[in-house]
């Protein structure tokens, strides 16, 4: 018999801090698990419950699976308290992911906010791996302080690679941060895109997803073109339990990336 | 093979006795039968000297209490676990029209989709049912709202229909014709004025029912989807959940609510993960890490639960998640009544144009 909803056993390698309130769980399975980017996990805390995450390390290293959570509830708390060789559950993956062949042959705008960058690795690593399969990749981070930046020790290499583009701006300056200040709004001007042969995906905060697709719409791109990751309650991840309903969809298994164009008019989308 | 087949009143209570040899059987009783003609009829085991009686209405549980429960184990995790005993098979008697159409609902969501839910669907195969036309309704039925008759047209494995001296028994399915075959002399072919004498009763209690709701001036089914969508940010939702206490009751005796949380557990004989029915009235229900909760007011929990029952269901398997049994009705503490809100939605609507 099938149990779906079995989490799987896997011991927490190593624990990473990006910043004060976000963690990097580099997570090894004890059985095969493999995901494709953008798809998520349920991260089971043994006894104590679980949650959603996308993992953020590259889909094509199958030993090893990296998630980076932020202290947000109950359950990502207990999380940010558990020391390395910690043993976890995961279940999944889940979810549709990201359509790279959508991708191929075109700009790849990515727009990330805050902990939403941690999906968007994942993505990243992806369009590295083949690089040749897409025009450009232009990437636009923002964080509210430069001490809210994750992966920076990761970002200067990314900012390296041949075919990338890569601007990071915060929502407030400080006197060691020498980049861009304003909102990641600021920082989607004059993108060096060619409109006509663009994606964007955006992963954020829901208000921040919802002021990037606004900006994205105003700047000319088309709704069918703009990936966005939305956030819901989440519990089976196999479109059975009812609760992350948007629509006539369940971000589960329909999304959780969902083009604004499928969207757009169910209401109250970014609530 | 006919499809309908006539068993007499004391060949009826031999196969029920008999099933209860091979199968764990569950009827409908009549509770405080004393004091009230028209009590409720709650689910029980039969025991071997129990008589059950033909329940003219459905039962105050709904189907979907045999196929998955409020609190459960769905599997053990870390440690391997021999598989516990089988279950024994059961046959359910005293199923109505409207848990059968419910029922279309949880089988859509436990065994399509992504994944087929084992648990039920082992269960689902495990279930006999053994269906029955209504002879009466409760003052909450509206059924023929949603177009769904109060008699079984399908879903079921066995259906009985009360004539004079018996019953007529139709074969819905293989799972009943060997019901039939395994007690075979206990039934015989239906003769073509027996069934007749059936349709006739079926059509006069139709029109009884229809009596019944015509003052009622429920919506038709066909402007159920319309009117939540376009009601979406109708007054109707404030008005209504003025009287909510979050309770659930509706959610939890719905036959085609399904909403479950998963929680884990800690046995002694290892991790659990449990699924618990879960409630969309209950302020928690959309909440995410961090508190954003996308249904934070009542009003618009309320709103949900009409949307997925009107509008989700309709676009993903083309009829609404509701069978007009009125359960939800009667289990109300705060009288909030699935049909006066479509009602008052199409009244402002209405008052709109």
């Amino acid at each position: 018999m099938k149990e779906i909803y079995r989490p799987i056993e896997a011991i927490i390698e190593d624990v990473v801090e990006e910043t004060p309130a976000i963690k990097t769980f580099v997570i090894r399975p004890k059985e095969p698990f493999s995901f494709r980017t953008g798809q998520f996990i349920e991260l089971t805390l043994p006894g104590l419950g679980e949650a959603p995450f996308t993992p953020s390390s590259d889909p094509n290293i199958k030993e090893v699976m990296d998630v980076t959570i932020m202290k947000a509830g109950r359950i990502t708390s207990l999380l940010h308290e558990a020391p390395a060789r910690t043993t976890v559950g995961i279940r999944g993956p889940y979810g549709k992911g990201y359509p790279l062949e959508q991708f191929y042959g075109k700009d790849v705008l990515i727009v990330g906010g805050g902990v939403g960058l941690a999906p968007l690795r994942s993505l990243l690593y992806s369009l590295f791996a083949e690089i040749d399969k897409y025009n450009k990749v232009v990437v636009r981070y923002g964080a509210r302080t430069s001490a809210d930046i994750v992966y920076k020790r990761l970002i200067p290499e990314w900012e390296k690679k041949k075919k990338v583009d890569f601007v990071t701006t915060v929502d407030v300056g400080d006197p060691q941060w020498k980049g861009n200040v304003g909102l990641v709004t600021t920082v989607l001007k004059d993108l060096p895109i060619d409109l006509k042969n663009a994606v964007a995906i955006v992963c954020g905060p829901p208000i921040m997803m919802k002021f990037v697709t606004l900006k994205l719409l105003d700047t000319g791109f088309d709704p069918a073109v703009i990936y966005l990751s939305m956030e819901k309650n989440m519990s089976c991840g196999l479109g059975k339990c009812g609760h992350c309903r948007i629509g006539k969809f369940y971000t589960c298994k329909d999304g959780p990336v969902f083009t604004y164009g499928e969207i757009k008019d169910i209401p109250d989308i970014w609530d | 093979m006919p499809s309908v087949y006539y068993i007499n009143s004391s060949n009826l209570d031999t196969f029920i006795s008999r099933l209860q040899k091979d199968f764990a059987v569950f009827a409908p009783f009549p509770r405080d039968s004393q004091t009230t003609n028209t009590p409720d009829y709650s689910y029980r085991r039969l025991n071997n000297d129990d008589r059950v009686t033909f329940n003219p209405y459905r039962s105050v549980e709904p189907l979907k209490t045999f196929f998955t429960n409020p609190s459960e184990k769905v599997c053990d995790y870390f440690n391997a676990h021999p598989p516990g005993p089988s279950e024994k098979q059961v046959v359910i008697l005293g199923v109505k029209s409207c848990d059968l159409a419910a029922h279309r609902i949880q089988d859509y969501v436990f065994l399509e989709g992504v994944e087929v839910d084992s648990l039920y669907s082992v269960r689902r195969e495990n279930t006999f049912v053994i269906s029955g036309d209504c002879t009466l309704f409760k003052p909450v039925c509206f059924c023929l709202s949603l177009d769904i008759l109060p008699h079984p047209t399908s879903g079921f494995d066995l259906n009985l229909s009360p004539l004079n001296d018996g019953y007529l028994a139709e074969v819905g399915s293989a799972k009943g014709a060997y019901l039939v075959g395994l007690y075979e002399g206990l039934f015989s072919p239906a003769k073509e004025t027996q069934v007749s004498a059936r349709q006739s009763k079926r059509e006069q209690l139709i029109e009884r029912l229809k009596k019944h709701l015509l003052p009622q001036d429920i919506p038709a089914k066909s402007e159920f989807q319309k009117l939540v969508r376009e009601g979406y940010h109708s007054e109707t939702w404030q008005q209504f959940m003025l009287t909510c206490v979050e309770c659930g009751g509706c959610n939890l005796i719905c036959d085609t609510c399904h909403c479950f949380l998963l929680a884990d557990t800690r046995e002694s004989t290892g991790f659990q993960k449990v699924r618990k029915w879960d409630s969309c009235l209950y302020a928690n229900y959309a909440r995410v890490a961090g508190g954003a909760n996308p249904l934070r007011l009542r009003a618009q929990r309320l709103r949900n639960r009409f949307m997925k029952k009107f509008d989700f269901f309709p676009d993903n398997l083309g009829i609404p998640a509701c069978c007009g049994c009125g359960r939800c009705i009667e289990v109300c503490p705060g009288k909030i009544d699935i049909r006066e809100v479509l009602k008052d939605l199409a009244v402002k609507a209405k008052a709109r144009q």
